[in-house]
């Protein structure tokens, strides 16, 4: 017994030592400097969304501003509070960005609770949680209908009879995605008609309320719920299905994959249409586009705002809640996040794939960066250039104003708009 | 070391022991990863218990360890692997959310409903597993696991349906302002006081009444009990209802006494662990309700010092995972080599 007190008395000697004369690497916020803490929630980074978009918006700040980036990631969602007091409390810490809607009631409380600090939270508005606290809301019912529209165009051109999209749970935020992508595949298949006098092939003569699929799954996290709802999305000849559910929506690239296996294909048709990062990498040449929802331009402009010290007059301004889309300002100056991803959005979210296989040991990337790029530009010069001059036009016309999509956040609303737009 | 004295000591000497190589295994670790261990353990320490908001916040996430940590360690002294806690406590959040969230009661009645309903919806989850091994002699750790999972998918069920909050899909609705134990400070509330007082009944049930002395002779010796005359049957009921009882408690902490939500995720993400943290809990704390809560403290200031290793010394968090578990790992092992030979004798 007393040996072994010995032993170990002898092993803390060592390690104290050791420890010691050890030259670490200094602390991620030392005294003095300033920085931004990124508080994440339980899905923690290597999600290849949310919270990784959420970090590369913070570096890219780091790298211009001069800040430093300091993460707390959370395991539980207990741990919420906690995180966000740990980081309030730091006097070096110029903001505390709040990933996602979930840190929601957390930050309410804990903004209160410290005044003085700014606080940052991403898809939630400033509900009454004081003039220290930036919501920042996307207009996804915008990137929604654009996606919505080139997937229609595309039905056209490939004489599917249908798009589908499968959905996560049921929420108002979801009732926008839902909304915007229907009435985008309603306008784009008008668009046709002028276009070309004529009915768009096969998908235009589908009854409105067949023509677009969709399916609330539940889930935003169950693959298999994902795969289950888009396997008869297929059968029954959708073209292309868009994934508003997460990681649970990467079920319907499962679903592309499994049928571009059977069927020897090398590019699609079929597709599926990816959401929030720019997912035209997972299973490339079968992704016709993503919705993508710029978090990491919400992180970076709530960081340029805290540098330049006019965080509080911008939220004074906007009422505490900021509005990132198509063609939004922030104090007049152009402030956007929302957009159709393009070949040049590919390399940050290849980038970000590898960073995820440094971070988490898996092998994220389906194939070299340079074969994606290859793939992803040949699926698109497949496509005839009149889909993406339509999608242009769309987006043209949403950022001037001349073109309004509708906003869904109500039930009422959402069955006013089903009417119009097919109940799917 | 033959006295009284010394063999008292002994638990504590071996838990020293204990703790201080699994704090030299885990600078070990660090150091390999070029970390500096002596920066790193202060900031855990001082951060989980350097101030009064860090010790507040440590006793927050030790609170519904001591319950959790009762549910194995009574069960371990009737001769029983109950790893039920988990599911108990997912059962018991749901009850607390139910007499929480949608009863009318006045303040100060509605909180101990809460909590009392909780525990015994606990309790009836044990109960099958309790059965079963009783009448038909299937092995406690096949059924509490299968009824982890059934409370785990039951849970998230009722979540999304009918105590579900519309328009806020991330968690069921939250406990009423009546039903909210007051808080101290942080997130930790007066419901740990509930947890410590049920800690020292389980104590006394266990030490000083006769189906306590039933149940501790059913465990150390069934043979020698049975020739006694002691039921063990009931011996074994009463295990899996106290320990249903403790872990219905745990789920509920986190519901009537756990700012700022006061509810369940849909995840479950605030309830997920606590029956299997207890279990690593109770083990450090020698299976005894009383060694519980103060290894229930060191465990809840590892969750939360934990942070800090990321924060002020940028330690991975992964890396702090791991150092916290080969703490726990190594705290641990005075009380599992008896289990484990004892398991092996059986076999």
């Amino acid at each position: 017994m007393q040996g072994i007190v010995i032993i170990v008395l002898v092993l803390i000697a060592a390690a104290a030592v050791a420890g010691y004369y050890f030259i670490a690497a200094p602390p991620p916020c030392p005294s003095g400097s300033k920085c931004i803490a990124i508080v994440t929630d339980v899905n923690g980074r290597g999600d290849l969304a949310f919270n990784d978009m959420a970090f590369a918006g913070a570096d890219a700040a780091a790298k211009d501003f001069g800040v430093k980036v300091v993460e707390l990631i959370s395991r539980k969602d207990s741990d919420y509070v906690p995180n966000l007091e740990t980081a309030a409390k730091d006097p070096n810490i110029i903001l505390v960005v709040a990933v996602g809607f979930l840190l929601a009631d957390a930050l309410n409380a804990t903004a209160h609770k410290y005044p003085d600090k700014n606080f940052m939270i991403i898809d939630y508005p400033n509900l009454n949680f004081g003039p220290n606290v930036m919501g920042i809301v996307y207009e996804e019912h915008k990137g929604s209908a654009i996606v919505g529209a080139i997937a229609a165009l595309a039905a056209a051109h490939y004489g599917y009879a249908r798009i589908g999209a499968v959905l996560g749970m049921e929420i108002p935020l979801l009732y926008k995605f839902e909304i915007g992508y229907k009435w985008g595949a309603d306008w784009a298949l008008k668009w046709y008609q002028a276009k070309f006098s004529k009915t768009a092939p096969v998908i235009g003569d589908t009854p409105i309320n067949e023509r677009v699929l969709s399916t609330y799954t539940g889930s935003f996290s169950d693959i298999v719920k994902g795969y289950e709802a888009a396997k008869p999305m297929y059968e029954r000849g959708a073209l292309a299905v868009y994934n508003v559910a997460g990681q649970c929506g990467l079920g319907v690239a499962q679903a592309v994959k499994e049928i571009a296996e059977a069927k020897g294909l090398t590019m699609g048709p079929p597709f599926w249409i990816g959401v929030d990062a720019d997912q035209d990498w997972y299973v490339p040449g079968f992704t016709l586009v993503s919705a993508m929802k710029r978090v990491d331009k919400g992180v970076y402009l709530a960081a340029q705002l805290a540098v330049q010290g006019t965080f509080r007059q911008v939220v004074a301004e906007t009422g505490g809640t900021v509005v990132l889309g198509m063609g939004t300002t922030v104090s007049g100056a152009p402030a956007e996040g929302i957009s159709v991803s393009t070949l040049d959005d590919l390399d940050l979210f290849i980038q970000m794939g590898v960073k995820a296989k440094e971070l988490t040991g898996k092998d994220v990337l389906p194939m070299s960066a340079d074969e994606i790029k290859s793939k992803v530009a040949a699926m698109r010069n497949a496509l005839p250039s009149w889909i993406w001059d339509a999608a242009k036009e769309l987006e043209e016309g949403i950022k001037n104003g001349q073109i309004e999509v509708p906003m869904v956040m109500t039930e009422e609303d959402l069955a006013k708009w089903r009417a119009i737009v097919g109940t799917g | 070391m033959r006295s009284p004295l010394a063999a008292s000591f002994r638990p504590i000497v071996e838990s020293g022991v204990a703790v201080s190589i699994g704090i030299v295994a885990g600078g070990l670790l660090m150091l390999a990863f070029g970390y500096n261990p002596i920066r790193a353990y202060v900031a855990l320490f001082t951060g989980a218990f350097g101030s009064v908001a860090g010790i507040l916040e440590s006793l927050a996430f030790a609170t519904p360890l001591m319950a959790s940590a009762v549910t194995f360690a009574v069960g371990v002294r009737a001769s029983l692997f109950n790893i039920g806690a988990e599911g108990q406590a997912y059962v018991g959040a749901i009850g607390a959310i139910i007499v929480g969230g949608t009863v009318l009661f006045p303040p100060g009645v509605h909180p101990v409903a809460a909590t009392i309903f909780a525990m015994c919806l606990g309790a009836a989850w044990a109960l099958p597993a309790a059965i079963l091994k009783v009448w038909r002699g299937v092995h406690e750790v096949v059924s509490t696991i299968m009824l982890n999972w059934i409370a785990f998918w039951l849970a998230t069920y009722l979540i999304r349906t009918y105590l579900g909050e519309p328009g806020r899909a991330e968690r069921a609705i939250p406990a009423l302002p009546t039903a909210r134990y007051p808080v101290i400070g942080e997130t930790l509330t007066a419901i740990i006081f509930v947890t410590v007082c049920f800690c020292l009944l389980v104590t006394i049930l266990l030490w000083r009444t006769g189906i306590g002395f039933e149940l501790r002779l059913v465990g150390d010796n069934p043979e020698a009990a049975k020739y006694a005359g002691a039921s063990g049957r009931r011996a074994i009921l009463v295990s899996f209802l106290v320990g249903g009882l403790a872990a219905g408690l745990a789920g509920a902490t986190q519901i009537l006494g756990r700012p700022p939500s006061w509810t369940l995720y849909a995840t479950l993400g605030n309830v997920l662990n606590l029956g299997f943290d207890g279990i690593a809990v109770a083990l450090i704390g020698r299976n005894h309700p009383i060694g519980g809560i103060f290894a229930a403290i060191f465990y809840g200031g590892l969750l939360h010092g934990g942070r800090f290793m990321e924060f002020q010394v940028g330690v991975a968090s992964e890396l702090v995972e791991a150092i916290n578990g080969i703490i726990v790992i190594a705290l641990a092992i005075p009380e599992i080599v008896p289990i484990l030979r004892r398991m092996w004798v059986r076999l």
